[in-house]
């Protein structure tokens, strides 16, 4: 997959799985196991790239005697996903022509 | 490996990156090798969990910027005392001469890694080239009435087409390879920056 697309996917699959409430690191992993296998180091990544796009937010919260970060989506994260829905409603049109063009031919 | 060990061996590998940066991603891999314990795995399978010390490793310096690792490196870990920083300046005419001699022996060895390259691809295209001159030559020739040297550049012009798609594939080879390795080599690079053995 070309790698701009992917990393584009990835970052709104992070920001899906902390719509409906704040996450942590190994939550968000296991959420999108079903999905699309994340490596710790990935998921660092898009999550420090969220970050500094304004698209979360993070804080540090004690749990069971040790720190563990939570992550918070921004509205800004929130219109991403948005834009990600328009976007593919789009792009699946398209699919549906190149699918129905293959078939004819 | 039990965390502690894993946790140590990344800041070995990686203490050349910035120290804050460093830090984060260590409480980073330290919260998930917890949170996978809390699980109910025990300390060895959480480790094992999170991969390779080595691959891990890699794919943070292929996110850190080269810039930041040579920063990083030639920090002073104290402030320069006067003297050192009147004899940096004295010694000028000697170590800035050899500094710039040695960037340009590296570049210089780079521009020579794509010349080689670019030469294969102006073979390419000089091969493409004889093909509608000797084309050509045979029309003349044809005309002229040359039947045998009319054939002849005919098979020549033949042989080009040929030639030229085998040569393509082998350009295109040559130029993936060389990509490939450059990108082993800004990689060897930073693993060399990264790794401050007399830190500490």
């Amino acid at each position: 997959m070309d790698a701009q697309l992917k990393r584009g996917l990835l970052d709104v699959c992070v920001l899906a799985a902390i719509k409906d409430g704040d996450s942590y690191g190994y939550k968000i992993i296991k959420d999108l196991r079903p999905y699309i296998e994340l490596s710790e180091s990935t998921l660092y990544t898009i999550l420090k790239r969220l970050e500094t796009g304004g698209m979360l937010t993070v804080r540090s919260a004690e749990h069971e005697g040790r720190l563990r970060k939570y992550y918070h989506i921004t509205d800004a994260g929130m219109r991403r996903i948005e834009e990600f829905r328009s976007e593919w409603a789009e792009m699946i049109s398209v699919y549906q022509f190149v699918i129905k063009e293959e078939h004819n031919g | 490996m039990d965390k502690q060990q894993f946790l140590s061996e990344l800041r070995n590998s990686l203490s050349g990156i910035p120290r804050d940066e460093l830090e984060e991603r260590l409480l980073f891999y330290s919260e998930m090798i917890d949170d996978r314990i809390e699980e109910g795995m025990s300390e060895e399978e959480a480790v094992a969990g999170i991969g390779q010390v080595g691959d891990v490793v890699n794919q943070i310096l292929s996110e850190v910027p080269l810039s930041d690792l040579v920063k990083e490196r030639f920090r002073p870990g104290r402030s320069l005392k006067a003297w050192e920083i009147v004899l940096i300046i004295l010694g000028a005419p000697l170590w800035l001469p050899l500094l710039i001699a040695a960037a340009a022996v590296i570049l210089s060895l780079y521009i020579a890694l794509w010349a080689v390259v670019i030469s294969l691809w102006a073979v390419e295209v000089s091969i493409w080239v004889c093909v509608p001159a000797a084309i050509t030559l045979g029309i003349v020739c044809a005309v002229r009435g040359h039947a045998a040297a009319a054939l002849g550049m005919f098979g020549i012009a033949l042989f080009c087409v040929g030639f030229s798609v085998f040569f393509f594939v082998i350009c295109v080879a040559a130029s993936r390879g060389l990509v490939r390795l450059a990108k082993a080599a800004v990689l060897g690079l930073k693993a060399r920056f990264a790794r401050k053995e007399e830190s500490k």
